[in-house]
């Protein structure tokens, strides 16, 4: 299995700043990259895969960590090859 | 060079819009945007282009504030009668620590410029210029009901090809901010994304409905030449 090639902990932020993190460091990988998430659970753990997704990328794994205070969830999420979007 | 922390979450709103990034908001940050006409028609677009993170603007503005630029979101009556370029820089100065904003250095060369002229002929000038230096630029047109913006990307149409003969007149407040606005988020894009910008556009806005055709170059129009290097 391909390591993850980098590691966001978001745990201490709040929308939209958990996506707009993620998104930047998506940005950084290559097509086919890993980006290991932790994040809290509620909205944070709900809509960052499903942006994520929503860009084109491939959301891998959604799972709590285990040794981490409930509440903690680790998402694997692959850097998918989605063009970026046209502007209006 | 990534963005620092307090950019990101200065942004962020913006960061996470499709079609924008870490690497277009770097590219806006670096920019220096020259506009031509600091007046109350182009209030709302300096605004604008101080909150998305233009790096540097250039106020090329050499007239004093006058009664009608008071309907502009700018300038306080006490500021009537004083320098336009001065007073529009002390009131965008505090919407942004990241943005400088200064008065147009004479020879200074942008990455993009904003035309708001007062004039037709001025409005020409500054776009021809802009050609010239294969920049691109934005024009604004009011008239009575609206007006038109006009996007030139490097090697487009120009704005001779694309203005309106038409014209005159100055639509309400509201309209002149929805206008100002429009050039601004155009001029974002080209400076900020121009792989996804394509042909040069015209934007009508008329009576709050927009219109969108590409511009399209006049026969014997000397923009089909490429300018001359040096």
């Amino acid at each position: 299995m391909t390591a993850p090639v980098a590691r966001l902990d978001l745990r201490a932020y709040a929308c939209p700043l958990t996506w707009v993190k993620t998104r930047i460091a998506l940005e950084r990988l290559p097509v086919g990259g890993r980006l290991e998430l932790w994040l809290r659970e509620g909205e944070p753990v709900e809509s960052v895969p499903r942006s994520a997704e929503e860009d084109g990328h491939r959301v891998l794994s959604v799972e709590a960590i285990p040794g981490e205070p409930p509440g903690a969830y680790r998402v694997l999420v692959e850097k998918g090859a989605a063009p970026a979007a046209a502007l209006p | 060079m990534a963005l620092t922390e307090d950019r990101v979450a200065r942004w962020s709103r913006q960061l996470i819009v499709p079609g924008f990034g870490e690497a277009a908001q770097e590219r806006l940050q670096a920019a220096r945007v020259r506009v031509v006409g600091a007046d109350g028609v182009s209030s709302a677009a300096l605004v604008a282009l101080v909150q998305a993170g233009v790096g540097r603007l250039w106020l090329d503005d050499p007239e004093a504030v006058g009664p009608a630029d008071r309907a502009g979101w700018l300038f306080p009556p006490a500021s009537v009668g004083s320098d336009r370029a001065a007073a529009a820089r002390a009131a965008l100065a505090p919407l942004s620590a990241y943005v400088s904003v200064d008065a147009y250095p004479t020879g200074g060369v942008p990455d993009a410029t904003l035309v708001c002229a007062p004039s037709a002929a001025q409005a020409m000038a500054a776009a021809e210029a802009a050609r010239r230096a294969r920049i691109p630029h934005v024009v604004v047109e009011v008239d009575g009901d609206g007006g038109a913006v006009i996007s030139v990307p490097p090697g487009a149409p120009c704005y001779a090809c694309a203005r309106s003969a038409a014209g005159g007149g100055r639509p309400p407040a509201a309209g002149v901010a929805a206008l100002a606005s429009l050039a601004a988020v155009e001029l974002v894009q080209l400076v900020a994304t121009p792989e996804v910008v394509g042909a040069g556009r015209r934007i009508e806005l008329v009576r709050g409905m927009t219109s969108v055709r590409p511009t399209v170059r006049l026969a014997g129009c000397a923009c089909a030449e490429a300018p001359a290097q040096g």
